[in-house]
């Protein structure tokens, strides 16, 4: 990862932004469960064992060089009432790979895929299957064919003129070495075929051409895809500060937004992750792009006419560097809140889903750890519905263990850990630090069944 | 005196440690390996009668074998045939009495995955207890218990291969063997679980017809569907995890001639009418359709679930509501599909015809192999 990110998060956690979680808005919520029936999009075969093993989650461990561990795909208990909580149910390796796995996504069929940080792997599809003991194991773990592409990051089904397709981001594009990398990967989702790279690198297009530079978070409503500028995987120097619009009738991208005003910690904004609220998820919203900006350490709003397909002026609806938190990641939505994960603090905000495209507090922050990042919903055995977030922004190793590829304070987002709350009170049930535990770090986490929750791009 | 006592005391070590080795030799078998699709879900084996290779053996040769029925004619097979996706093709079968069962049989496929509930109405909450009604039946095996084990034992072939897989013959034991049998008729191979894991693709009208099966109309939003997986939920499988998911009544009858169903079991008034939603796979196979067989080709259970719905008070609401235009006034119940979707239903549910299953000499009867050993 770029050195410039570790500049900036240097930086920032000098610049005492690490003291914070003290937010203004705490609006209370009504947490009565109202009909806020979303329309679902594709259905899928419901699984009967939901009820056994929903408190199951998959998650992508990294070994830790000094530490003498290798990478894995494992299945952990997430039930704090149970005598196995964080244990490992189930451990498969990876193949060793140039870079870690870094996100497992279930396809709308239930197939399962995980994109990779490097360029031996950067997308794969991995064969769940049951033994007959009945234990969900791992048969084929297989890197599939990208024309070449490095760093795959989001991935995303939408349907384009009524087929289903898997769209990737990968931010390192197609040569690593390009100042201006980057590609949206389009594949057939039944084949896992290569349909088209959309390619539309800065330095090929004419000036105030739209482009695609470095893309991380990925979202689409009907023919209108998103994906964000975010930073070069290896040149340090370049960070992105824009949001670009692809039209899925033609592949091409034909806008490129900027999401940036003020610097907090004086570099680009780096968009990373975007969420297009659309009425598949609030039904009559009106629909519009959320961003949430790496170094900005703010949320935008980027308004969606979907008669005319055009797009307002952005505007800043959340301030990190007033607020005091930094490196906003993701968007989760379950059926009635969005959860906004943000690394510094460590806290997962949360907005009545009803309200948005504004973001309106419908409780107090989650307080989880340094570099919270991904998670999941699900409930205990008993029917608690609890909230698990991973706590770990990238696994680059530990200056303490003498690994030559951390930078001291990194350690400051990456906890290594997965803290386990109650989603109603935010209470803190149990935590699982898979360093201490396992000697390793953890880049993802995914409930076994997939998706906990039910929007994420 | 002493010595006596040492002797009786080293005949009784000695029994005991041949009683020992003898039911450890009962355990010196093998369990059977395999593996299933992950969208199955979890299944559940029974801790008493784990699925060995030894069991599963003996329950297929039970399974085919006429010895079940009192005048050694009717065997399992004789209403659940493999080519026909272990169903019968009458509308109701018909065993030894020669009367007409109340029943259409039912397909023997991923038996393994949840149900609690065996047979139509679920009165039967296992598989070892399953195995036991038919060969009881009058009308269907009329075979008494004890002859039955007495002529097994005089039997050498089962002799041996009871001893192999439990040590002794029993009523119990036969139950576990059929079972275990059972429990290996896996079917994850039809177009559409190849389809799930990547292998190929559906034609246009198979997707067109996947997304009606899995789609609850919604007029609102234009969006049409057959409303199938609303109650068809396992239909790869059948195997429906908690309670009573699964039973519902699909509108076959008014009130003035609802069946039991359901109520049989639960003696619960609102269970009335109410009837296991099969597994659907291999569905295009098994015909007559539902529990009484009453209809006879696919395009009649549509026709049914497309107008034919009749009301009562345990008709599902999921059934009620779904309706592909706007509900108006009239209270009749449909779909209100048109042909080219009914088609498209009926194309998807032949996707999930698994002709490897059909064909899978594991399953088919170890007497015809015995008798031509061609393979
Ligand atoms: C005379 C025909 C006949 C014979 C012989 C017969 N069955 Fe059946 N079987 C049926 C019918 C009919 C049903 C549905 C009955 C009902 O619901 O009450 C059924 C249902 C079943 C079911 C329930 C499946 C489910 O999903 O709920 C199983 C299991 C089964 N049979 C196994 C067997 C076994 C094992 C044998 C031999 C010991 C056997 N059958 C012999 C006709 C027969
Ligand atoms: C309200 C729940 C419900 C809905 C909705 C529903 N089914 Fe059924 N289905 C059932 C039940 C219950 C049965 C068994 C009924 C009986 O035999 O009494 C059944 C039986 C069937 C059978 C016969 C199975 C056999 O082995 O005989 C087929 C085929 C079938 N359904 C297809 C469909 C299709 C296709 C749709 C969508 C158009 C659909 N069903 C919608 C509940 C439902």
């Amino acid at each position: 990862m770029s050195k410039v990110i570790l500049i900036a998060l240097a930086i920032l956690l000098l610049s005492g932004c690490s003291d914070a979680s003290k937010t203004s808005n705490t609006a209370t919520i009504d947490k009565t469960k109202t009909s806020s029936k979303a329309n679902i999009e594709q259905t899928t075969t419901k699984n009967s064992a939901t009820n056994i093993e929903e408190t199951q989650a998959m998650v992508l461990l990294s070994g830790l060089p000094t530490l003498g561990t290798t990478d894995s795909i494992a299945i952990i208990e997430m039930d704090p009432d149970s005598a196995n909580f964080g244990n490992i149910l189930y451990d498969y390796s990876l193949p060793k790979l140039d870079a870690p796995m870094h996100h497992l996504y279930y396809s709308p069929n239930g197939r399962l895929y995980a994109t990779g940080l490097g360029s031996q792997c950067s997308l794969a599809e991995i064969d769940l299957v049951r033994n007959a003991k009945a234990e969900p194991v791992i048969s084929n773990f297989e890197c599939l064919n990208t024309n070449g592409q490095n760093v795959g990051e989001d991935i995303m089904w939408h349907n384009v003129n009524g087929e289903l397709t898997m769209f990737v981001t990968f931010m390192g594009g197609s040569d690593l070495t390009q100042i201006d990398a980057g590609t949206v990967g389009v594949f057939n989702a039944q084949t896992n075929e290569v349909i088209k790279i959309i390619e539309a690198r800065k330095s090929q297009v004419e000036a105030g051409q739209p482009y695609i530079m470095f893309p991380h978070g990925i979202s689409a409503y009907g023919d209108r895809m998103v994906v964000t500028s975010s930073t070069h995987p290896t040149i340090a120097t370049e960070i992105g500060n824009t949001i670009t619009i692809i039209d899925l009738n033609t592949l091409k991208p034909i806008e490129t937004i900027v999401i940036e005003d003020a610097k907090p910690v004086g570099f680009p904004s780096s968009p990373v992750e975007v969420l297009f609220v659309r009425p598949s998820i609030i039904e009559g919203v009106e629909p519009a792009i959320l961003v949430n900006t790496l170094f900005g350490f703010e949320t935008w709003r980027v308004p969606y006419n979907a008669k005319t397909k055009t797009f307002s002026t952005p505007e800043k609806l959340y301030n990190g560097a007033t607020e005091g938190t930094a490196v906003p990641l993701e968007f989760y939505g379950n059926e009635d809140e969005l959860f906004i994960s943000h690394g510094v603090p460590g806290i997962v905000k949360r907005y009545d889903l009803k309200q948005l495209p504004s973001l309106v507090s419908s409780g107090e922050d989650i307080k989880a750890e340094n570099g919270a990042h991904h998670m999941i919903f699900y409930k205990t055995a008993a029917g608690r519905k609890l909230i698990a977030v991973q706590n770990n922004l990238l696994n680059l190793g530990d200056a303490k263990d003498n690994d030559p590829t951390d930078v001291d304070f990194l350690v400051k987002l990456n906890h290594h850990s997965v803290t386990v709350h109650d989603l109603l009170t935010g209470e803190r049930l149990g935590e699982i630090n898979f360093k201490e535990k396992y000697k390793k770090g953890i880049d993802n986490i995914e409930a076994l069944f997939g998706s906990g929750f039910t929007h994420h791009h | 005196m002493k010595i006596a006592t040492i002797v009786v005391a080293i005949a009784v070590l000695f029994i005991a440690s041949t009683i020992y080795t003898q039911q450890n030799k009962k355990l010196d078998t093998h369990l059977v390996e395999f593996t299933a699709p992950f969208v199955f879900g979890r299944f559940n084996l029974p801790e008493n009668n784990p699925l060995t290779q030894e069991s599963v053996l003996l329950g297929r040769r039970l399974f085919y074998d006429p010895i079940l029925s009192s005048n050694n004619q009717v065997s399992c097979a004789t209403c659940h045939k493999q080519a026909l996706a272990f169903t019968d093709g009458l509308k109701t079968s018909v065993g030894i009495s020669g009367n007409p069962l109340a029943f259409n049989s039912m397909s023997l496929v991923n038996l393994m995955w949840g149900p609690r509930h065996f047979f139509w109405d679920g009165r039967v909450s296992s598989l070892e207890e399953q195995a036991i009604h038919p060969i009881a039946h009058v009308d269907e095996m009329a075979r008494n218990i004890e002859e039955l084990i007495v002529d097994l034992n005089n039997d050498e072939t089962y002799k041996k291969l009871f001893k192999q897989a439990f040590g002794n013959i029993s009523e119990q034991n036969i139950a576990k063997a059929l079972a275990n049998f059972q429990r290996t008729l896996i079917s994850a191979n039809s177009r559409y679980d190849q389809y799930l894991r990547g292998e190929i693709s559906l034609t246009a009208k198979e997707e067109q017809g996947r997304k009606l099966f899995m789609a609850h109309p919604d007029t609102k939003v234009v969006l049409r569907g057959g409303n199938c997986i609303d109650c068809h939920s396992q239909f790869l499988t059948s195997g429906f995890g908690t309670a009573f998911d699964g039973f519902s009544n699909n509108g076959l009858d008014d009130d003035q001639t609802l069946q039991p169903g359901l109520f049989t079991l639960t003696n619960n008034e609102m269970h009335r009418g109410l009837f296991k939603a099969p597994t659907l796979r291999n569905i295009a196979v098994t015909s007559p359709y539902m529990h009484d067989g009453r209809f006879a080709t696919l395009q009649e259970v549509l026709a049914h679930y497309n107008g034919g719905i009749k009301r009562s008070k345990t008709l599902s609401p999921l059934i009620i509501e779904a309706d592909n235009i706007a509900k108006t006034q009239s209270d009749h119940i449909s779909l209100n599909l048109n042909d080219n979707e009914i088609t498209a239903i009926i194309a998807f549910l032949h996707t999930l015809t698994d002709e490897k299953f059909l064909a899978n000499r594991a399953f088919s009867s170890p007497f015809m192999a015995e008798n031509n050993d061609d393979d």
